[in-house]
């Protein structure tokens, strides 16, 4: 799948034209280790020496290449999007798996595909560039990155439905910009917050409706 | 799979997502950890560059000549031999593995480029890098050349 979206341009405010695709390749996770992960270093360690702790990325020692033996997993799928030829994020979901059941007490037991993995790159990100001195350079990364996320759910019969944990700096993008139900915190996960999509909400977000 | 393409949906996403972080995943205690982590490729590597090093001398070919035949920059050989947190493109490592006849996907490991959880790859990784650097006698040509350069290096 290759398909032309629209991104943000925070130079100009205007949109710019991004492919998104699933075909991820290991090529794609040395991509980012190359060009992501110094940058997100360097910009953890300047935040680190301000004492700005709070705000040191928590994804920061991410590696993306340790998931090239998931590329092979049948029931995994991994989305980029690219724009200027430079990967601008990277998401990875599971269609099967021992996140894959709903929790909200309207669909509990219902098959969800499960988002693991969703990064943008640093760049992309204002707590980041303004620790370096510059400013960010595209928006809505995240928001088409979990979009595609609630199509695979579509294509999967499971009606829009996902379910991802999320980092504690990231709740407020997955309640307030995706507006997904908090329904809370993982044990088996690091005790991180639970959120999920019914059907509805998606189909919210999808469209824009309230 | 059809995307959303009103301009007005991306104008209002656009401003909710404007101040957010986004990402999913698991969490890290410090960033020494990471600093810890970066560094221990290194049998990995070692065992890379000598099994380049020592299909290149099986084949009788010069890094000049090895260059030419796997189309890569000689310059990029040169740092892959000498400089461990070099990280090779992962082109110049794919045409490397089509040159040894292995997997590139091994390769990429072996390299650094891709890190993977697997002991019994490190250890035999280990083992190699360990091994393949024999210890013998120089030829005549190793010898002279040797010579020749501390001598150069003296008169310098």
């Amino acid at each position: 799948m290759k398909a032309r979206i629209q991104i943000v341009d925070n130079a100009t405010g205007q949109a710019v034209e991004a492919e998104i695709f699933d075909e991820v390749t290991v090529e794609h996770f040395i991509e980012t280790q190359q060009e992501w992960r110094p940058i997100v270093l360097k910009a953890a360690r300047q935040l680190a020496a301000r004492g700005s702790h709070q705000l040191i990325p928590q994804h920061f020692h991410w590696d993306w290449t340790t998931k090239a033996p998931e590329l092979k997993v049948l029931a995994n799928a991994f989305y980029g999007i690219r724009c200027n030829n430079q990967l601008q994020g990277l998401m990875k979901v599971e269609t099967v798996g021992p996140f894959c059941t709903c929790r909200l007490p309207e669909q509990a037991g219902k098959s969800l595909v499960y988002v693991d993995y969703v990064e943008v790159a640093p760049w992309n990100l204002k707590v980041l560039a303004a620790a370096l001195g510059e400013k960010p350079r595209y928006n809505i990364i995240g928001t088409r990155l979990i979009e595609a996320a609630v199509l695979k759910s579509k294509e999967e019969e499971c009606k829009g439905r996902i379910g991802l944990h999320s980092l504690p700096m990231t709740d407020s993008f997955y309640i307030n910009a995706c507006r997904m139900t908090p329904v809370g915190r993982d044990p088996a996960k690091q005790n991180l917050l639970w959120l999920e999509y019914t059907p509805e909400q998606a189909e919210n977000f999808l469209t824009g409706a309230k | 799979m059809k995307f959303n393409s009103d301009p007005n949906w991306l104008k209002k996403q656009a401003a909710l997502e404007d101040n957010c972080f986004v990402s999913v995943g698991g969490l890290v205690s410090s960033v020494e950890e990471l600093e810890q982590r970066t560094q221990q490729a290194t049998a990995s590597r070692t065992a890379f560059v000598n099994l380049l090093d020592l299909t290149r001398r099986k084949h009788k070919l010069t890094w000049e000549q090895l260059s030419q035949k796997l189309d890569v920059d000689l310059a990029e050989l040169i740092e892959i031999g000498n400089d461990e947190t070099y990280k090779p493109t992962p082109r110049t490592v794919t045409q490397i593995a089509h040159f040894l006849n292995v997997p590139a996907e091994k390769l990429f490991i072996l390299s650094g480029l891709v890190r993977v959880h697997d002991r019994y790859f490190q250890e035999a990784a280990l083992r190699f890098a360990a091994r393949s650097q024999p210890v013998r006698e120089l030829s005549s040509e190793e010898q002279e050349a040797l010579k020749e350069y501390v001598k150069f290096l003296c008169e310098r």
